[in-house]
């Protein structure tokens, strides 16, 4: 046999979620690839590898979505981790990258997806999974701000930190999960309630604000690049609000994620 | 001249694994260490805290990379993705060596993360040594294969673990990091001699040396990385010194990891063995 198909073989067998000895089949497999020692049948030898790949790539799982496990419970998260590890096997080097899929692997897979908070649980795990290791720009030169004349502005393009992700939500998960990881006793899952929420990387560490929906939506278009005027008049005729009211709030936002630190830079039309 | 004399191998003395629970107390305290080793792979990232601590951790200490998913014996092609970010870690760090294992972990488009024993037949040989030497031409850096530990004995094999570490050393003219714990466990498992292949791996192309605990399953060992070295890997320790000289030494505490004392107070232990035994050889 090949070195090839000797591995293309054993990746099969170590990543089946079943046991290699109970499978006269699989065990027949192992007896090809594998010689017996004194205290271990072929099969039995595989199944340790078998086993260390089923518990890796669950502890990683369970580690980045400990909200999620948490509301399981751990059998059933278990169940899920199965499923998600068959349907979305590990194709990355780095294990960062395992839980990628599996926010819309619950949205989308039954029974996980009838219960919508375990989807919002999984899009706020990841989505601290992402700002974590998100490259860094420099934060917005103030400055530099101050200077950019008035008539500029509304072509202008704000530039989030790659950090930066938006969630809406149907359920406060945020808060859930928050309440989770810092050990909190949570007394069931929260009611549902439309969320807008805002993960990134601040000065010191990862942190989570709400957002009022309007500011969401300003700063998803600014996050597509839409420029700063477009961004604010679409914005602006779905709120209902008067225009000078509208600017009041837009400054009172920049000022906060500014302050934040959600901001990188200010790009001017040429 | 030999392999670690032609390359110009500092003997960074004894070592810690830099993990994190200790990150807080490491950057914060800076405790006597003689060098630390990383994981490549939670390094090789676009930003954030890692990248940070990297960087704190590199202005008061000798920095390593140690690898753990560049699968180089993996029949599908390198990563080319991988290599190069590996190359930017490196750059980064300006090791004296980089390091990961002679296994494999990618086949049929997936990552098994794991570090999986490949037969020990010439046709495994082969494809190591070219893929190493593409390694090396990659990281413009002195490259070195760790041993590791095994479960399972293939039937394609033709010669001994330490017939093959060694031809592919010699044939792809890379380094070695000898675990003396690994050794340890593979022999246990397999019912070889270990005390022999400390004896028969190339001593002049070993950079650098592994410490660490296992778990004893009974009808196997488990190379768990969560508990002290154990007598015997301590004595396997002194024979590998006693035969390559004076070579770094890292103590690896990966699961259940102790307070920092616990750790460096291992790394004391190795230190003094060391020391002990190169005392001897030189008296």
């Amino acid at each position: 046999m090949s070195l090839a198909s000797m591995q293309r073989a054993l990746a099969d067998l170590l990543r089946s979620p079943d046991s290699i000895v109970a499978d006269a089949g699989r065990a027949a497999l192992a007896e090809g690839l594998a010689s017996a020692s004194d205290r271990l049948t072929p099969a039995m030898q595989l199944d340790i590898y078998r086993e260390q790949f089923f518990l890796r790539h669950l502890d990683v799982l369970h580690e980045d979505f400990r909200s999620l496990a948490h509301r399981l419970g751990d059998d059933a998260f278990e169940a899920l981790a199965k499923a998600y590890l068959n349907a979305f096997p590990p194709r990355s080097f780095t294990l960062r990258d395992l839980g990628a899929e599996l926010p819309a692997f619950v949205a989308s897979t039954a029974p996980w997806s009838t219960d919508t908070l375990l989807a919002d649980l999984a899009r706020v795990e990841w989505a601290f999974v992402e700002a974590f290791d998100a490259a860094s720009e420099p934060a917005l030169d103030l400055a530099a701000v101050v200077s950019i004349p008035e008539e500029a502005w509304p072509s202008a393009r704000l530039v989030l930190q790659p950090s930066v992700r938006r969630l809406s939500l149907r359920h406060p998960a945020h808060d859930y999960r928050h309440s989770i990881r810092n050990g909190e006793p949570v007394a069931g899952p929260p009611e549902a309630r439309a969320s807008f929420v805002v993960v990134f990387r601040g000065r010191l560490a990862l942190e989570h604000i709400e957002l009022e929906a309007e500011a969401f939506a300003l700063l998803g278009e600014l996050a597509g690049g839409t420029p700063l005027g477009e961004a604010c008049e679409r914005v602006a005729a779905s709120s209902g609000a008067t225009e000078e009211a509208f600017q009041e709030k837009v400054g009172a936002w920049f000022q906060r994620w500014t302050a934040l630190g959600f901001l990188s830079r200010v790009e001017l039309a040429r | 001249m030999s392999y670690r004399a032609r390359h110009a191998i500092p003997d960074l003395g004894v070592g810690v694994g830099f993990r994190v629970p200790h990150y807080e107390q490491v950057l914060d305290e800076r405790p006597p260490m003689d060098w630390f080793e990383v994981i490549s792979e939670n390094f090789m990232v676009a930003g954030g805290r890692p990248l940070d601590n990297l960087a704190r951790l590199g202005e008061a200490y000798r920095v390593v990379p140690h690898g753990v998913s560049l699968a180089i014996g993996s029949v599908e092609p390198l990563d080319a993705g991988y290599l190069s970010r590996l190359r930017e870690l490196v750059d980064r760090l300006d090791p004296p060596w980089v390091s990961d294992h002679l296994c494999w972990g990618r086949a049929a488009g997936l990552h098994l993360h794991d570090l999986l024993p490949l037969p020990y037949t010439p046709e495994a040989v082969e494809l190591v040594v070219e893929r190493v030497k593409r390694v090396q031409g990659t990281l413009e850096r002195p490259f070195a294969l760790e041993n590791v530990s095994s479960y399972m004995t293939y039937r394609a094999s033709s010669m001994t673990e330490w017939e093959f570490v060694s031809e592919v050393a010699e044939r792809a003219d890379c380094g070695l990091l000898l675990d003396c714990n690994n050794v340890y466990v593979s022999a246990r498992n397999h019912g070889v001699d270990a005390e022999r292949y400390i004896d028969a791996v190339p001593a002049d192309r070993v950079v650098q040396m592994h410490l660490a605990g296992h778990t004893d399953k009974g009808t196997y060992v488990l190379d768990t990385h969560s508990d002290h070295v154990c007598d015997e890997v301590w004595s396997l320790y002194r024979r590998a010194i006693a035969r390559c000289g004076p070579v770094a030494t890292l103590v690896e505490w990966d699961d259940e990891i102790p307070a920092w004392e616990v750790l460096a107070a291992e790394a004391d232990r190795a230190r003094r063995m060391r020391a002990e035994v190169l005392a001897g050889e030189s008296a």
